[in-house]
């Protein structure tokens, strides 16, 4: 009986399927789902995840500060230069602010950072100076924008990762602050 | 395409960051989704590298799959587009071509050559990527002429005369092939 090739295909269409893959490509795969796992991160940090923090935060900084150059200092308001950025500023500093009183209800003991780590939780550490002067003195660099909006997400995330662990290791804010938070709500 | 069918609540968990139910659905989807590879690549390397870079992409989207939405088209349209960005590095170009009628071949006459399927094979690999490329998606991964167009970034017009060459250009190969035996 004749064929064309189209009716061939479809008649034979099982034959032209190989096998799976190797087993190689899961075990490659899985290796990189381990190494941006959220889960993984995780137990990371719940052995030792006050170094983690720190780890983080100096990561934080040195990829903000890969892109910017440390120069120049002008004292110019941000909201007259940039005004579509002290929304996203105010915004992001509200819930970072937030974050940190949370964070700062703990007592030291169970928080476990030195004050050096502690210090560049704070949002107006160093390098969120260091961007804001250059955002002011290059006001329509995309770059920089990208970079400080990004600063924001990672300090959120870093500090969320801090409070998720604190809960995880059912430590209790301090019974003054505890009180007071309390009250608020 | 035949895959394991995956139980409703895989996605769910994929979704929540397990991984041993991210394996399910990689082993439910990895045969059918690495032939398309195979086709596409044209390699067995190149196909597995990119059908981890498609899997990486869909555990990162996984999120963002509606409940409603077909799984086995989703993960094909990541892996499928994989495929065609990776084509792209490698500096192949899908080139407009003019719309011309092309032809069947006078004198190939179906009848007096036989199909096989290593035959068939072996001609669509010796096609030029461009034309491999059309008469994959179609054919076996079954999307319309507009679709594959859309994907590749040429008109249907194109894709139509380049699917027709490359059916063309087969029926040649596998009749020389049946001459030589």
């Amino acid at each position: 009986m004749p064929e064309n090739f189209e009716s061939f295909i479809q008649q034979h269409r099982d034959a032209f399927e190989e096998p799976g893959p190797s087993p190689r490509v899961w075990d490659a795969l899985e290796r990189e789902l381990e190494g941006g796992r959220k889960g993984r991160i995780v137990s990371l940090m719940g052995r030792n995840w006050f170094k983690a923090a720190v780890i983080a935060v100096l990561l934080v900084n040195a990829a903000v500060l890969f892109y910017i150059a440390k120069h120049k200092q002008q004292q110019q308001d941000l909201a007259v230069v940039i005004p579509e950025m002290q929304d996203a500023k105010v915004y992001y500093s509200n819930r970072i602010n937030e974050k940190l009183e949370l964070i700062n209800a703990y007592p030291a003991s169970e928080l476990g950072l030195d004050s050096a780590a502690r210090q560049e939780l704070q949002l107006r550490n160093d390098t969120y100076k260091t961007l804001e002067n250059e955002l002011k003195n290059n006001p329509g660099n995309q770059r920089i924008r990208g970079a400080m909006i990004r600063y924001y997400q990672l300090k959120l995330e870093l500090l969320d990762k801090i409070l998720e662990e604190l809960q995880e290791k059912h430590a209790t804010p301090s019974s003054h602050t505890k009180k007071q938070y309390e009250a608020e709500i | 395409m035949n895959q394991t069918p995956i139980d409703g609540n895989v996605i769910d968990r994929c979704k929540r960051g397990d991984v041993r139910a991210f394996r399910e659905l990689y082993n439910a989807y990895a045969a059918a989704m690495y032939n398309i590879c195979l086709r596409m690549t044209g390699n067995v390397s190149d196909a597995e590298d990119t059908l981890q870079e498609a899997f990486i992409q869909v555990h990162r989207n996984i999120g963002k799959l509606e409940r409603e939405a077909s799984v086995t088209a989703w993960i094909k349209r990541i892996v499928v587009n994989h495929c065609l960005n990776n084509l792209r590095k490698k500096k192949v170009y899908f080139e407009e071509v003019e719309e011309v009628e092309v032809a069947e071949e006078a004198g190939i006459d179906e009848d007096s050559f036989t199909w096989t399927v290593s035959a068939v094979k072996s001609a669509i690999h010796g096609l030029p990527q461009g034309y491999r490329t059309v008469l994959n998606l179609y054919l076996f991964e079954d999307y319309s002429h507009r679709e594959i167009a859309d994907m590749m970034g040429i008109t249907e017009s194109t894709v139509k005369t380049q699917y027709m060459r490359a059916k063309e250009k087969v029926r040649q190969i596998v009749k020389q092939q049946n001459l030589i035996r």
